[in-house]
């Protein structure tokens, strides 16, 4: 199941979300963003929801809070009154998936948080193929650099030669099919 | 009776003065020379003469000399002057000798006979004989020969004037005919000088001009020293006063130099013309004063002198009118003429005197005719004087007058360029002021349009305030059903399989379990709660948007203008209410509101505009400083208060923000004043709550302080 963490200082707002998806999400809901910093420190968090106005502080400002140390989960901002200069912060500040306006339309949330989900993890695959790529990626470069050694001037074109690099290009053709 | 034939001989001479002199001239041509006896007389030197005691010693002395002259001078001296005659009266054609000299102080005659003194006469000033027993009229002097053979007349003279004899022995009627030309002559000459006297004097009193009274007592002078010196002494009624009846000729000497003095000063404006001059003259004018002086401590001949030697000074007075005249001054020239004749007879009666010329009644009377002459054409000099001063002043009149009709084509000219300016000016203004209007008409409606502005910026304000408030219970409203009905469907999931029960099923108890195992399933306990909730956030929710909804139909009359009853609270509440929001993050907002004050008549929407304003400010301030949220406090307050004699609602909206200091505070009010960044505020909001609250009559009081915070005051009467 997503897990969805929604901060909002609104209680009503909070039961609302968790009534509407909680047979299809893990629901975490606060209105304090304090414990909303010890939620995304405990729970595996992949999508944050932020009401943008709050008293304490703004969406937009709990979310360049929390950025150095989650940079991961996906954010969206979800305000009562469409505010440009809001939109504008959300966006260059706070580096937001989704703008929601309320009132909500509860299909199109639960929709919008799949899809915020799936990019969590297809940007948590790409993030370990990258990892991977760049590990063969090493690896086919000490091969190539043996290959090189093996190649230069100084060293018998022997035949035990010769099998070594055969050997050393057939691990680099199969790390890079891999 | 002389005295009345002399006012008669005046008044005889007072008419048509010019042609009388001209008569006058013709008449004294007519003189046949008179006998004289100068050459008969003998003379003795003084010094010879007072050795002598004796009169008859005298008579005896063989120191006489022979005169040697027709009319004898013996000058001017204090000594006494010895005169002898041999005559015997049988041989000669009259009975009467006659000395023709009224200057003479005193004369003692005494007649000698065989060397006895046979009678004296005693003639002169100091010598009163009474008037009828003087032959003929004053003023010779007839003395009677005595009978006897070889007569010897001795003349003891003396005097303080010129001894001039001109003695003649003649009988009673030729001395009277000599007396009764003189007065004829005198009396015209007298009637010339009354006339010019009256004629300047009148001039004088109607012209008011001081040259016609000066040249007035010039003549008086000029007249009276003629007369004096000429024995008319007693014309004066000085006869009784011999002090002054022996300095009379002084006096008048002395008078008519003074006054010719002044008047040729004045006349010839020498100070002006030739200041040179006029100055000597000033030394003149001294020495005249001079003159009198001595005449007063009795050194009469010394007197005499010194006038006979200022006489001279008429003399400076031809150069001076030629270079006054030269100068331009056309009176000069009369000035000029007349005192040449003037001067002319004076020469003819010195020369006469020192025996150059014959002395007969013609060069006798030269003076007189020549001083009757001078005081004519001075009279005309004066006339032309002031015809000159006429022409003069009404060619400068002329001159301002065309000046001035210079001046007033220039002034007409220049008026119709100023009317031309007026006009266009004018013309410029009514521009301007058109333009100026047009421009205040922009202005006005550029305010019109700041103030819409600003009141749709606090609409716009509101509803992203309102739209928030309103947004959130809908949210969860809306949210919370669609909840709901997932809920019941739940519920009615057990529901129905309740109602599914028959009631003889033998499977009772398994089909219990089966919905015990449902309720499980549908974790109906959590469900339960949460329909609890989803029912509060409804009902709060609802009770939240109604609020709202009521707090708007309070604002929406913001636009109204008119003045309705209203409850100052409900309004305040309603302000809070659309603004909650929006006052939330920036501070702690708490209402004092009094109970049961009174409704009173305002415009709902502009006193809303009025709070709103002023409470958005107040929470701004508390977010500047350094206090937590939880610290900043906006505190409105509402109260009745009795003050002036008169019943306020009071509202004060207190906060403990950044405050203002007195220079900021001066000046909150003013239109387009604002302490927010460029683009932020249009400075017109507590402009615009001065407007409104001054059409609510209500006053105003704002306390702050720096870094304390501040308070406004808000009292509408009631």
């Amino acid at each position: 199941m997503i897990n969805v963490l929604y901060l909002d200082d609104e209680s009503h707002n909070l039961t609302a979300f968790r009534a509407a998806f909680r047979r299809d999400f893990q629901v975490h809901v606060t209105t304090e963003p304090t414990e909303a910093v010890r939620i995304l420190r405990e729970q595996p968090i992949e999508v944050i929801i932020s009401d943008q106005k709050m008293p304490s502080l703004s969406g937009v400002e709990f979310f360049e809070l929390i950025m150095p140390d989650n940079p991961d989960p996906i954010r969206m901002l979800l305000t009562g009154h469409a505010d440009i200069d809001a939109v504008i912060d959300a966006i260059n500040k706070g580096q937001i998936y989704k703008y929601i306006s309320k009132p909500w339309n509860e299909a199109e949330l639960k929709s919008l948080v799949e899809e915020a989900a799936a990019l969590y993890h297809q940007r948590k695959v790409m993030a370990r193929e990258g990892q991977q790529l760049i590990t063969k990626m090493d690896e086919a470069r000490v091969l190539a650099r043996r290959i090189h050694q093996l190649t230069s001037g100084g060293n018998p074109a022997t035949q035990e030669n010769h099998m070594e690099i055969t050997d050393l290009a057939n691990q680099i053709d199969r790390l890079l099919q891999s | 009776m002389r005295a009345l034939e002399f006012r008669r001989l005046i008044a005889a001479g007072t008419g048509r003065s010019l042609l009388v002199l001209l008569g006058l001239i013709a008449w004294s041509a007519s003189f046949t020379a008179q006998d004289y006896i100068g050459k008969r007389l003998e003379t003795l030197a003084p010094q010879e003469a007072s050795a002598l005691i004796q009169v008859t010693d005298l008579g005896s002395s063989d120191q006489w000399v022979s005169s040697g002259k027709v009319v004898p001078y013996l000058g001017l001296s204090n000594d006494i002057q010895w005169l002898r005659l041999k005559v015997d009266p049988r041989t000669e054609n009259g009975q009467l000798i006659e000395i023709q000299n009224a200057g003479i102080d005193e004369l003692i005659c005494y007649m000698i006979c065989d060397g006895d003194i046979i009678a004296t006469y005693e003639r002169g000033i100091f010598h009163e004989t009474p008037v009828d027993s003087r032959i003929g009229t004053y003023p010779s002097f007839p003395i009677p020969l005595v009978e006897c053979g070889e007569l010897q007349a001795l003349f003891r003279l003396q005097s303080s004037k010129p001894l001039l004899i001109p003695m003649r022995i003649t009988g009673p009627r030729e001395v009277l005919r000599g007396a009764h030309e003189r007065d004829v002559l005198f009396a015209s000459y007298f009637g010339v000088i009354l006339v010019m006297l009256l004629y300047n004097l009148f001039l004088f009193l109607s012209v008011g001009d001081r040259s016609y009274l000066e040249y007035s007592i010039y003549i008086l002078m000029i007249g009276g020293t003629q007369l004096v010196l000429n024995g008319y002494a007693p014309v004066f009624g000085v006869e009784n006063f011999p002090w002054l009846n022996l300095r009379l000729t002084h006096f008048f000497g002395v008078f008519s130099g003074l006054t010719t003095i002044v008047f040729a000063q004045n006349f010839l404006r020498l100070s002006h013309y030739v200041p040179w001059l006029h100055k000597l003259l000033n030394v003149y004018f001294v020495l005249y004063v001079v003159a009198f002086i001595l005449a007063m401590f009795g050194l009469l001949v010394w007197s005499y002198s010194v006038i006979n030697f200022c006489a001279g000074a008429i003399f400076f007075l031809i150069p001076g009118a030629i270079v006054t005249m030269r100068k331009g001054y056309a009176p000069a020239r009369y000035f000029l003429i007349a005192f040449s004749v003037f001067i002319a007879a004076v020469i003819v009666f010195v020369l006469k005197d020192t025996g150059l010329i014959p002395y007969n009644q013609w060069t006798f009377f030269a003076l007189p005719l020549g001083s009757a002459f001078e005081v004519i054409l001075l009279s005309l000099a004066l006339a032309s004087r002031i015809n000159q001063l006429k022409r003069e002043g009404a060619k400068a009149r002329e001159e301002q007058l065309e000046l001035a009709q210079v001046n007033e084509k220039i002034v007409r000219d220049q008026n119709v360029v100023l009317e031309e300016r007026v006009k266009k000016r004018t013309f410029e203004l009514e521009e301007i002021n058109s333009t100026m209007q047009g421009t205040l008409n922009e202005l006005q409606s550029a305010q019109q349009q700041l103030i819409q502005s600003e009141k749709l910026a606090s609409i716009g304000q509101l509803t992203a305030g309102i739209a928030h408030e309103l947004n959130n219970p809908i949210n969860f409203v809306s949210s919370s059903a669609q909840s709901l009905r997932r809920d019941f469907e739940d519920l009615n999931a057990i529901v129905e399989a309740v109602k599914s029960l028959p009631a003889d099923d033998p499977n009772l108890q398994a089909r219990i379990e089966d919905i015990h195992t449902l309720l499980g399933q549908l974790d109906i306990d959590f469900t339960q709660q949460e329909i609890e909730e989803l029912l509060n956030g409804i009902e709060d929710g609802a009770n939240r948007t109604s609020e709202i909804v009521r707090g708007l139909r309070i604002f929406s009359r913001m636009d109204g203008d008119n003045f309705i009853q209203a409850d100052i609270n409900e309004l305040m509440n309603s302000t809070l209410v659309v603004l909650r929001s929006n006052l939330r993050s920036q501070s702690q907002v708490s209402a004092n509101l009094a109970e049961d004050l009174p409704e009173f008549s305002c415009q709902p929407g502009r006193l809303n505009q009025v709070f709103m304003n002023i409470i958005t400010n107040a929470a701004q301030a508390t977010e500047t400083t350094d206090l937590t949220l939880e610290e900043r406090e906006v505190v409105v307050s509402t109260l009745m208060v009795e003050s002036i004699g008169q019943s306020w609602i009071e509202v004060r909206i207190k906060d403990n923000g950044v405050g203002m200091d007195d220079a900021v505070k001066a000046q909150i009010f003013d239109p387009f004043f604002t302490t927010k960044p460029v683009g932020e505020g249009t400075g017109l909001g507590l402009s615009i709550v001065m407007g409104i609250l001054r059409d609510h009559n209500a006053e105003v009081d704002v306390q702050s302080e720096v870094g304390l915070g501040t308070e406004f005051i808000i009292r509408f009467p009631i």
